[in-house]
């Protein structure tokens, strides 16, 4: 039982009306960008829960899939005046292309050796950016990316792109989900649980680990493409290994086997790393912090904890208040 | 020629760090990302005592060996045992160490700025000039007491009660409780051992680059690779991959181009994770991957 369903359909109009007006309430554009930069980095965090909380093949170099995804809509659109709409999928494509580069050598690894190799996937993309001044204008990076239009109205403010990239986000959780409690999410539990079980089963577990990784760098290449006309600007600094090990850190903490967690864990750890900007020095002493504590005491991540906090707010007076229904109880 | 020599002290470095890897990754299983900043703890704890307290070299050496080591034990007991005891997944415990990575490295911000800071080397950096080739003596010096760290660990694991205790836990861990082995102890040694071995490095590596606040990202990384390619978990074989990515290094930045020398390495090493998962050094693949 998950909070979704005791809330019931109630709650998803709710939350729903509360995303959709949420740019009405905050006039502070700043806090605004943060949210936008959370929707794009939760698009990332989707294709790692697939990929790592649901297959079990943990990568720390999405950053690179991440740069595909900029480099290669950012560099169409600024050469060949092609349009938003078709350099994404373009930046899609290649990114999974990348992701079944890596997926195939990584298909035989696992744990210590699996995080090494899509590292080095990332540094190598990385240093390919920032030497390849040719192309890619090295460490000064891409400047004016252009804008994007949508039915010829041309997406600039922070509100805009938040109504684009909350659909983009809208799009990918749906697309996430159904994958997830499809036959290959299911598919996908069984290899992190026992691959050779999996494989006994007759199920063609290279093939299915290969999939995870063309999925989770194609949600990161769709991330991308966003981030850069969003942006405006990219440069490899955008990209570091540092990056790759936050998302990682945004999928752990709000849960990697759901699709729920993932929304969780980006927007919570994106927010708290700028709303603890106020500690100046301390700020990343203290999130670190958070970090240990949530991967010791809560070891399936925020969403882990749901079961529990259920249980808690049916004990609540108010439940059947707040929720207009009475708390099913089997 | 003097490629290979100029990755001779840097790769005694690598292997260093690499063995500070192995050693924790066989005897609890864990792959500690915060090995780096324990470099960097190190050469700032070493550039403290000398340049600040006025000691002299092979003392602030030992000391900050021992206080990194402490740091290790705490690391271990604040961190590593409640993993342990809660049973976590092991991308649990990666983010953790990430986690000691990211505080280690912002407190030593807060305690020694963000400024570069240049360490000098103990024995100065005259070159000495052997006909065609040339070697600076704090090149001697790192190459002579890497190979000098590596042998003490090397009797520390052999003949002593913890270093034997230590290798027991590595082989099987259940057969080394049932023999009344305390695990949590060798844990606890393990991840002293390590530390202090990544001190060690930190004090030989500051005089070549400069002591900064986050030089231990870098360094770990390539330690880390150095272990893989040499062949996680096994002593020899960090070794080896430490001198070889010293020197493979050295070449392709002198030969081929210096930009891409670091996404040469790590194209190297995912070949060798493909073709050979066991690492180069290692004949026989002693467990699956």
């Amino acid at each position: 039982m998950d909070i979704y369903r005791l809330a019931g359909r109630k709650f998803n109009i709710i939350l729903l009306a509360i995303v959709l007006l949420l740019p009405l309430f905050i006039s502070n554009l700043y806090y605004l960008h943060i949210i936008n930069l959370a929707g794009i980095y939760t698009l990332i965090t989707l294709g790692l829960n697939l990929l790592s909380g649901y297959t079990g093949q943990v990568s720390m170099g999405q950053a690179a899939y991440f740069a595909i995804g900029t480099y290669v809509s950012a560099l169409l659109m600024i050469h060949f005046q092609i349009s938003f709409w078709l350099a994404v999928p373009a930046a899609i494509l290649a990114a999974g292309v990348f992701g079944a580069l890596i997926g195939i050598p990584a298909m035989k690894l696992s744990g210590p050796y699996l995080v090494l190799a899509t590292v080095g996937f990332g540094e190598i993309t990385r240093l390919v950016i920032l030497n390849w001044t040719a192309v890619t204008k090295g460490a000064a990076g891409l400047t004016a990316i252009p804008l994007p239009t949508f039915l010829s109205i041309k997406i600039t403010s922070e509100q805009d792109f938040y109504y684009l990239i909350i659909a983009i986000v809208f799009v990918g959780t749906y697309i996430a989900y159904r994958l997830a409690h499809s036959k290959i999410g299911r598919t996908f539990s069984a290899i992190r649980e026992d691959e050779l079980a999996a494989e006994a089963m007759g199920v063609p577990v290279n093939m299915y680990k290969i999939a995870a990784f063309v999925i989770s760098a194609m949600y990161a290449g769709m991330a991308g493409s966003l981030f850069g006309v969003f942006a405006g600007v990219a440069s490899p600094d955008n990209f570091t290994f540092d990056d790759s090990v936050a998302f990682l850190c945004m999928s752990v903490v709000g849960g990697n086997r759901s699709i729920a967690g993932a929304i969780i864990g980006t927007f919570l750890l994106t927010v708290l790393s700028e709303a603890l900007r106020t500690f100046q020095a301390y700020r990343l002493v203290i999130y670190g912090g958070i970090l240990i504590f949530t991967v010791i005491y809560m070891p399936q991540g925020i969403y882990g904890m749901a079961p529990i906090f259920n249980k808690w707010i049916e004990r609540q007076p108010f439940a059947k208040l707040l929720f207009w229904q009475k708390p099913s109880r089997e | 020629m003097q490629y290979f020599l100029n990755g001779l002290p840097i790769g005694a470095i690598y292997a260093v760090v690499a063995l500070s890897y192995s050693l924790i990754y066989t005897s609890s299983g864990v792959l500690n990302w915060s090995q780096g900043d324990m470099v960097m703890l190190g050469a700032y704890i070493g550039f403290t005592l000398t340049q600040v307290f006025h000691w002299s070299f092979t003392p602030a050496l030992l000391a900050s060996m021992v206080v990194v080591g402490l740091v290790g034990v705490i690391v271990q007991r604040l961190i590593l045992k409640p993993l342990r005891e809660r049973k976590a997944p092991p991308i649990n415990v990666v983010i953790a160490t990430l986690g000691v990575a990211i505080i280690t490295r912002n407190i030593a911000l807060a305690i020694w700025g963000p400024d570069a800071q240049v360490f000098p080397s103990p024995v100065g950096d005259k070159p000495l000039q052997l006909s065609m080739i040339s070697v600076t003596h704090q090149d001697i010096l790192v190459v002579c007491v890497g190979i000098l760290v590596m042998a003490i660990l090397q009797y520390f694991l052999k003949y002593t009660k913890e270093g034997k205790a230590l290798r027991a836990v590595a082989q099987d861990r259940r057969a080394a409780v049932l023999m009344g082995v305390d695990t949590q102890k060798s844990d606890a040694v393990a991840f002293a051992a390590s530390a202090a071995l990544g001190a060690s490095a930190g004090i030989l590596v500051a005089p070549i680059f400069f002591v900064t606040f986050n030089m231990g990202a870098g360094i770990g990384l390539k330690g880390f690779v150095a272990a893989v390619i040499g062949g996680l978990g096994s002593i020899p074989g960090s070794i080896a991959g430490g001198f070889f990515l010293g020197t493979l290094e050295s070449l392709a930045g002198g030969q081929i181009s210096s930009g891409y020398r670091d996404a040469i390495t790590f194209a190297l090493l995912i070949l060798v994770l493909w073709l050979k998962p066991s690492g180069l050094f290692i004949t026989k693949s002693r467990q699956k991957v």
